[in-house]
């Protein structure tokens, strides 16, 4: 994509992938890292949700539904 | 404790881990509760030819020994308890084969736990369609346990399970894991062995989850979590930072093994989920097909459940016309008529709605829609105090609040999940249905607008769902005002993707719950009706014979035929009864709200069920047939003021019973499903005097404002 990568994965574009490199927050990293969404994977933006505050978010293979607090907490690469 | 094997199903959520053990045992699973912590507990004997039986636990889904929701402690609590002989004797790992590398987190730390173990790998069937290539015999070397393919959908492998199962109860010490998986770390050993003494632990693992969970166990002390606390400090360990260091070391040591044992191929975008979702889930169709969906299923409830409930009434018609008939007049044949059997008739009745709407709600969460209506709608919950997952709960309220209220246990936290505990009985569960029913006939007319499109009762009917379900999200709104909490609030909330349903699984659902309401209800309805009669066929001292004397006087003055005799005898010693007496004793406070004093006795029992106030009608106006709608409400419809001759079921007055009945808290069975989930009285006392002071306000104000 563009030369202009984001900082957390709730700055990205709707349907940008990144990796995630970190997480900010330790208590939402044991619960990300819990549904496996670990370091490394590979994240996507897929929609956002009708009445918004969550996206609809692909983290490798895996479909799942994230607060835009919480993808404040995941530091992309 | 006996010395029956038990064996423990564990997993994550979505690994189809209750879809197996519906596979293992079938209907012969009774629900109790684990000790210690009222949680439901699924279990079920099992019975190997040539072995003892051996009893299968169904723990609730969880994906690590770091609980976030309610459910995922009972398990973690229950597999870390300090007795080596209350602990299962072994476990049945389930773990779903196409997302293995997030299933086994969990596993590897049951793994340390040093709990014999067998890894059944589930989806068996999804292999192909994935493109999976497994190499299941390496895997179960590289992991160290017995490891078995199988399909619950299809039951493709179960012989291996079985198998495994035997040789594990045969000798369950050979499956016993020899070493950890996950080494600790220097610091986490330091503070291990400084605690050593005091902790009941197994293992290093087991002792450091113990450290970790300090501050929740139960069997541990005051004095040992503060001994605990102090070597936390002295070492500087810090718990978070910890967990996450331990499932990255986790994963990383996972990753190589999952990724030497399983190929895959197939399509990474584009699958039929996410073809799916980009319509399910849109921004515009996503609500719409949603509003769509609950309408059919609406539809369905009413149109589907009509035949069965039919014939159930008529079952109960003739049972009572047989019992009358066998035993002849008299007071038991009474009881048992009037009381027990119209009664009982009057809650099985309901029985295929409940069945039906389960079957729906069972369905929709079978396929997977739930965590994506969960999805859609969690920002308009949060600005309600609510949590998307809330959705799920008032879905499910509508057939009965208490399975319902049970569902909010996924939502980890604390001020969403008692929240929407306390809202959920708003939602109009199918015991409202017959109360609506009777009462809309005198509240609307039976007419059709829009050139005979829509029904206007029809249109009532479905305003008090819309009013249930607004009260609810605004009593939400009215709590989150006053409840104050620091924990913060999650959503990370799995899609999965969507699958047909297991049938087997959507009937186990009907069939458990549908029982249980049956049962539950019964119970209770067989009580208040042995009551009511009771005390609607006696009173204090002689009264009841001076009115019937009276009565019959009245009616020789009046010249009245034999039938408006009886009916007279009847209201009159209704009257004099402790019955009645009870209803003229809170008649004070209903007058704002334009009841009588026999309106109060059927409101009064119906605070045990709300579908007793039909029965209840039924018993106070002498009708023959309690079952029968139409009898009761031809009846309530010539029910005059005694000193004004005006009717008593006027419009306002029908219009105020249907409000009080959207609101109130009638339904013991939620208060006590509340006061478990919530663990205190608090809770139960809350809800209570709240819905029921909005229920009797809202009436009041609707019959001063139509009268």
């Amino acid at each position: 994509m563009s030369t202009n990568i984001p900082g957390t994965a709730s700055e990205m574009a709707n349907q940008q992938t990144g990796t995630i490199q970190r997480f900010t927050n330790e208590e939402l990293a044991t619960k990300l890292l819990d549904i496996g969404i670990k370091p490394g994977a590979r994240l996507r933006l897929i929609r956002r949700s009708p009445f918004g505050g969550c996206w609809y978010v692909k983290v490798d293979r895996q479909c799942v539904a994230l607060r835009k607090l919480e993808l404040d907490c995941i530091v992309i690469k | 404790m006996n010395n029956q094997l038990t064996i423990g199903l564990v997993g994550n959520p979505n690994s189809g881990k209750s879809s197996i053990f519906n596979l293992l045992t079938g209907l012969r699973q009774k629900v109790g509760n684990f000790p210690g912590v009222t949680v439901d507990k699924k279990s079920a004997q099992l019975t190997l030819k040539g072995l003892p039986p051996v009893e299968i636990i169904d723990f609730p889904g969880a994906y690590s020994c770091y609980p976030t929701s309610l459910d995922e402690r009972v398990v973690v609590h229950a597999l870390i308890k300090g007795q080596i002989d209350e602990l299962p004797n072994a476990l049945l790992y389930v773990a779903d084969v196409t997302k293995l590398d997030k299933h086994l987190l969990l596993f590897s730390q049951l793994r340390d736990l040093d709990l014999p173990l067998i890894l059944v790998l589930n989806m068996a069937d999804l292999i192909e369609k994935d493109q999976l290539k497994v190499d299941l015999k390496q895997l179960g070397k590289r992991l160290g346990v017995p490891t078995v393919l199988v399909s619950s959908r299809s039951g493709e492998g179960i012989e291996n399970l079985y198998a495994a199962v035997r040789e594990l109860i045969e000798d369950p010490l050979q499956f016993r894991p020899e070493e950890p998986f996950y080494a600790l770390p220097p610091l986490e050993k330091d503070v291990i062995s400084d605690l050593r003494q005091e902790l009941p632990a197994r293992n290093d693992y087991h002792a450091l989850l113990m450290v970790h969970h300090a501050q929740w166990l139960d069997f541990i002390d005051e004095k040992k979590r503060h001994r605990i606390q102090q070597a936390k400090m002295d070492r500087g360990l810090h718990s978070l930072r910890s967990q996450v260091n331990e499932t990255m070391s986790r994963y990383d040591a996972l990753e190589p093994v999952v990724y030497d044992t399983i190929k895959r191929g197939g399509e990474e975008f584009n699958t039929t989920t996410d073809k799916l979702d980009r319509i399910l889930t849109h921004r515009i169709f996503g609500p719409l097909i949603f509003l769509a969906i609950m309408l059919l299923l609406f539809q369905a409830l009413f149109s589907w459940a009509e035949f069965p409930m039919n014939g159930i009434e008529w079952i109960f018609g003739q049972l009572g016309d047989g019992v009358r008939y066998a035993l002849g007049e008299g007071w038991l044949s009474d009881l048992l008529v009037d009381g027990v059997i119209a009664g009982l008739g009057g809650i099985l009745v309901f029985a295929p709605q409940i069945a039906i709407l389960f079957f729906l709600v069972s369905l929709l969460e079978e396929v997977g829609y739930m965590a994506r209506a969960a999805f859609m709608f969690d920002h308009l919950m949060q600005r309600f105090g609510l949590n998307g997952r809330s959705v799920v709960a008032l879905i499910s309220g509508h057939a009965c609040a208490i399975p319902a209220i049970m569902s909010a246990r996924t939502i980890s936290n604390w001020k969403e999940r008692l929240l929407t505990i306390l809202v959920t009985p708003l939602t109009g569960c199918s015991a409202r249905l017959p109360v609506y029913t009777v009462l809309i006939g005198f509240a609307v007319p039976a007419t059709t607008v829009l050139g005979g499109w829509l029904n206007v009762q029809g249109l009532a009917f479905a305003g008090l769902y819309v009013l249930g379900i607004v009260g609810a999200i605004f009593s939400a709104f009215l709590f989150k005002l006053v409840l104050k909490t620091p924990e913060r609030s999650f959503l990370m909330l799995e899609l999965p993707p969507y699958r047909p349903p297991v049938w087997r699984n959507v009937w186990n659902n009907v069939y458990q719950k549908t029982k249980t309401f049956a049962l539950e209800a019964g119970k209770i309805i067989i009580v208040i009706s042995i009551l009511l009669w009771v005390m609607s066929s006696f009173g204090p001292g002689d009264k009841m014979q001076m009115a019937e004397q009276t009565a019959t006087e009245q009616s020789e003055e009046l010249n009245l035929d034999e039938t408006a005799t009886d009916d007279l005898i009847a209201a009159n010693k209704l009257e004099a009864s402790y019955a009645g007496h009870l209803g003229k004793f809170i008649e004070p406070v209903i007058t704002p709200l334009g009841y009588d004093w026999k309106i109060g006795i059927a409101l009064l029992t119906s605070f045990a069920a709300r579908e007793v106030f039909i029965g209840t009608m039924a018993t106070i106006y002498s009708v023959g047939h309690e079952e029968d709608e139409f009898r009761i409400r031809e009846r309530l419809a010539q029910e005059r003021d005694p000193v004004t001759g005006e009717m008593v079921y006027n419009q306002a007055t029908a219009w105020s019973l249907l409000i009080f009945y959207v609101f109130a808290m009638m339904c013991m069975g939620t208060l006590a499903v509340t006061k478990r989930e919530t663990n205190s009285w608090k809770w139960p006392a809350v809800q209570f005097f709240f819905l029921t002071g909005l229920a009797y306000f809202g009436a009041m104000l609707v019959y001063q404002v139509l009268s």
